[in-house]
């Protein structure tokens, strides 16, 4: 199985795109939207839009602080721009819808949406909360629902490795948002935190089939010893089991036997999310793309991540006793 | 066991399973004709329940200060709130509106009380804010005889005008003595008193004595001045008795009462032939005329209506494209199991909708995004199912076999990897705001019933199909079998 044979390329590889993913977060960083920051959107739409530079002009006589303006289309496919400022009072939403709609022909509000800096606190806080709380059920869960899986690794390991793979893969379409953010100025709001965690479920789907597969596998090619002995009056029994391949080899072949399944999966999911990213609403597009990424992240992990960590992990415990 | 009677065990067999393949298949026909009677009939008591981001409207939040009162008394007090503003709402003139308590979640460090008022075709924000904002008022009005005068003056002109003239226009402004007063037909008859909700202290619901004069245990309602009100509560009953005080909340006339006689204890007792749930909502109303904590709008988000349509429309045509594409897909690799997984797929989106309208689920633009995204996931088990049934057929297993293995090998897999995405939803639920509620709802959903649509209707379709070996040369054998597998390089 290649996934096995070259793992160390590949586990390179990830280990590449990671590294290069942190670096970009941690080096430009995300654009926070309002949803986390507090603060207010405005859509303006306009049959003829004015000029860029008009608008922040007209904006900047108002005195709001910092604004930005970002060119963009409202859903009826009519030029736009997206205003964000600071939270805004009633009057200054006021004030602001008129002088910008004023500039052009057809000015409208398509738009608006505004978030006390409380709200986002709070937000921030959720997502946080929401994402570790998944995380910890899934290892929990695939640890219980590995037991037994014994040699040569427990189920602890299948369940760290869940992880580790869950984090490549939430970390590739976070340093994606990163670059857009970075040069498209597109924003990070709690679509895109749901979108995460549909990455999250959907990768921990694709990896658990897999280890399903080594699972099956594993019983069907081990020899069982059962030895009786008795302690303080008890007779325990103690199971140990032989494998009767190598253990890279039935990992191998489960890798190969999902293979299909891992790729019609992802590609049914990739077309779908295809779709909603052309055909679907313009407040949608973000979610669809960072999810395609995801999903993209998530094949790659589940065949070429997963499997020969395990295998590595399983080998270098070997040879430490 | 003779021939004949394997031969009619066996047709009673294939009739079996074709009357569930029946049986599944006007199931799902009659829940799809139900789902298009429900969107398309406008009077509809269940038609989709779409969200304000795609209806078009207002989502307001507003933060009460809850730091004035005690911790046990903030969810009543958040309660009587909530009714206040559901009423300023309900006079706004807006069709089903939603006024909801939300309370911050426990992981935040700042736990705050929340009103969440939803206006659903209210773009002009401004406008509702205020209306909201605005303070109640409790009025005590006298009647006034002059104003009935006049009114019923206006009223038989009217009628003399609409009877004479052809025109049929009812003046609004007449001459008395000379003077022009200003009528308007639909005020009632009441002169304000200066006595307003201001001066009350308090309302309670009390039940009437037997030697009341009354109807025993009729409700009524007490209300208690402050001593300032009490005094012009005093100078007004002295004034005016035998007079009718009417008394009215925003507006509206709760109920007039008739003067008896001089009210100097500070306390007056409403009557009115009340129902025990008015009587108690009357009191509530009257004790809260203001309301119970100070709030302050926090966000709020606007959508135009047509926007909101246009998403809809978007999110529509995204779907169907999607959907078609899986088919298709699925088609191309899995040939007849392909096609079984698109009918199994299509009874998946009628039961996801048809649940959108009975629970009801609001449809966001984020619900919709979950929704078509579930659309490619969902196959995920027919795919997982289908793999394991093609190393079995391969292998020269009969058709029917495989199907049966395939479900079983599969079933470890379909389970972990369901319950996990499950769990994630629960805990999605349990941590987000509305709007994550809403896509963790659909998704968790979306889980249990592609199960479903896998496990029992791709399983009734694929074991109704007839028994085939990979060896035969029939038509069906070929289109068991799928063109491609990534197996036949496996060395064994």
């Amino acid at each position: 199985m290649f996934a096995i044979t070259y793992k160390k390329i590949f586990l390179i590889i990830a280990g590449f795109v990671m590294t290069t993913s942190v670096l970009l977060i941690a080096v430009l960083g995300l654009n926070l939207g309002i949803d986390f920051t507090g603060g207010s959107l405005t859509e303006v739409a306009y049959n003829n839009a004015p000029a860029k530079e008009e608008v922040e002009a007209k904006i900047s006589e108002q005195d709001l602080g910092g604004f930005s303006v970002r060119e963009s289309e409202d859903d009826a496919g009519r030029p736009a721009y997206l205003i964000r400022t600071i939270d805004l009072t009633d009057s200054e939403r006021d004030t602001l819808a008129k002088n910008i709609t004023e500039l052009g022909e057809g000015g409208e509000v398509t738009r608006f949406t505004s978030i006390g800096p409380v709200i986002g606190q709070e937000l921030r806080d959720k997502a946080g909360w929401a994402i570790f709380g998944v995380v910890s059920i899934i290892v929990l869960y695939v640890a219980f629902a590995f037991a037994g899986i014994g040699t040569p690794v427990s189920s602890w390991t299948y369940g760290g490795i869940t992880i580790l793979v869950l984090i490549h893969d939430v970390l590739v379409p976070t340093a994606m948002m990163s670059v857009l953010g970075y040069f498209l100025g597109l924003e990070v709001d709690v679509l895109f935190v749901m979108a995460l965690l549909a990455v999250l479920g959907y990768s921990v789907n694709d990896t658990i089939v897999v280890f399903d597969r080594v699972r099956e596998n594993l019983k069907q090619n081990r020899t069982e010893h059962r030895k009786k002995h008795t302690e303080a009056g008890m007779v325990r029994e103690e199971v140990t089991y032989t494998l009767t391949k190598p253990y890279e080899e039935i990992v191998g072949s489960a890798v190969q036997e999902t293979l299909a399944r891992s790729i019609n999966t992802s590609v049914t999911t990739m077309v779908t999310l295809l779709a909603l990213y052309i055909l679907g609403g313009s407040v949608t597009q973000t979610f669809a793309l960072v999810l395609f990424a995801g999903v993209l992240a998530g094949t790659y992990s589940s065949i070429c991540i997963a499997s020969p960590l395990v295998v590595t992990y399983a080998a270098w415990k070997a040879n430490k006793n | 066991m003779s021939k004949n009677e394997t031969q009619a065990s066996d047709q009673s067999q294939t009739f079996l399973r074709w009357f569930r393949v029946i049986v599944v298949v006007s199931l799902i026909a009659w829940l799809a004709n139900s789902v298009i009677t429900n969107a398309t009939n406008p009077d509809s008591e269940k038609p989709f329940k779409l969200g304000l981001d795609l209806a078009g409207g207002s989502h307001l939040v507003y933060v009460a200060d809850t730091s004035g009162v005690e911790a046990s008394e903030v969810s009543e007090l958040m309660n009587v709130l909530r009714d206040v503003i559901e009423r300023r709402v309900n006079i706004f003139g807006v069709s089903e509106p939603i006024v909801q308590v939300e309370h911050s979640s426990f992981v935040t460090e700042n736990p705050t009380e929340r009103l969440v008022v939803e206006l659903p075709g209210v773009t002009d924000v401004s406008e509702a804010v205020a209306e909201i904002g605005r303070t109640p008022l409790l009025e005590f009005k006298l009647f006034s005889q002059e104003m009935a005068a006049q009114q019923e003056a206006l009223s038989s002109l009217g009628s003399l005008t609409e009877s004479s003239s052809s025109s049929g226009a009812i003046i609004g402004d007449i001459k008395i003595n000379g003077e022009e007063v200003n009528v308007d037909n639909e005020e009632l008859p009441f002169t304000d008193t200066g006595l307003t909700g201001r001066y009350l202290k308090s309302a309670s619901l009390e039940f009437a004595g037997s030697n009341s004069g009354r109807l025993s245990n009729e409700p009524l309602v007490t209300v208690t001045f402050s001593p300032e009100g009490s005094d012009l509560f005093a100078e007004i009953t002295k004034a005016h008795v035998g007079e009718q005080l009417g008394i009215f909340l925003d507006g509206e006339m709760l109920s007039a009462p008739v003067i008896n006689e001089p009210i100097t204890g500070g306390t007056a007792v409403i009557s009115g032939n009340f129902e025990l749930e008015e009587a108690r909502s009357l009191a509530k109303n009257l004790s809260f005329g203001a309301l119970p904590l100070p709030i302050e709008l926090q966000s709020t988000q606007t959508v135009g209506a047509s926007l909101g349509a246009e998403v809809l429309n978007h999110g529509i045509k995204a779907g169907v494209f999607g959907f078609s594409l899986v088919m298709i897909f699925m088609i191309l690799w899995y040939r007849l199991p392909g096609l079984v997984a698109g009918v199994a797929l299509l009874s998946y989106i009628t039961i996801m909708l048809a649940l959108f309208q009975f629970v009801p689920v609001t449809l966001t633009a984020a619900g919709l995004a979950g929704f078509i995204l579930s659309l490619g996931m969902a196959v995920d088990a027919n795919v997982l199912v289908f793999e394991r049934m093609k190393e079995e057929y391969r292998s020269g297993a009969g058709s029917r076999d495989s199907a049966h293995v395939g479900f079983s090998r599969a079933w470890s897999a379909i389970r972990d990897g369901n319950i996990t995405s499950l769990l994630s939803a629960i805990i999605l639920f349990w941590f987000g705001t509305s709007m994550v509620k809403g896509f963790a709802l659909v998704f968790g959903m979306g889980i249990i019933i592609s199960m479903f649509s896998a496990l029992v209707i791709t399983r009734t379709f694929l074991i109704a199909l007839p028994e085939v070996k990979q060896s035969s040369n029939s038509l069906i054998a070929k289109l068991l079998g799928s063109g491609l597998s990534f197996n036949k390089t496996k060395k064994n």
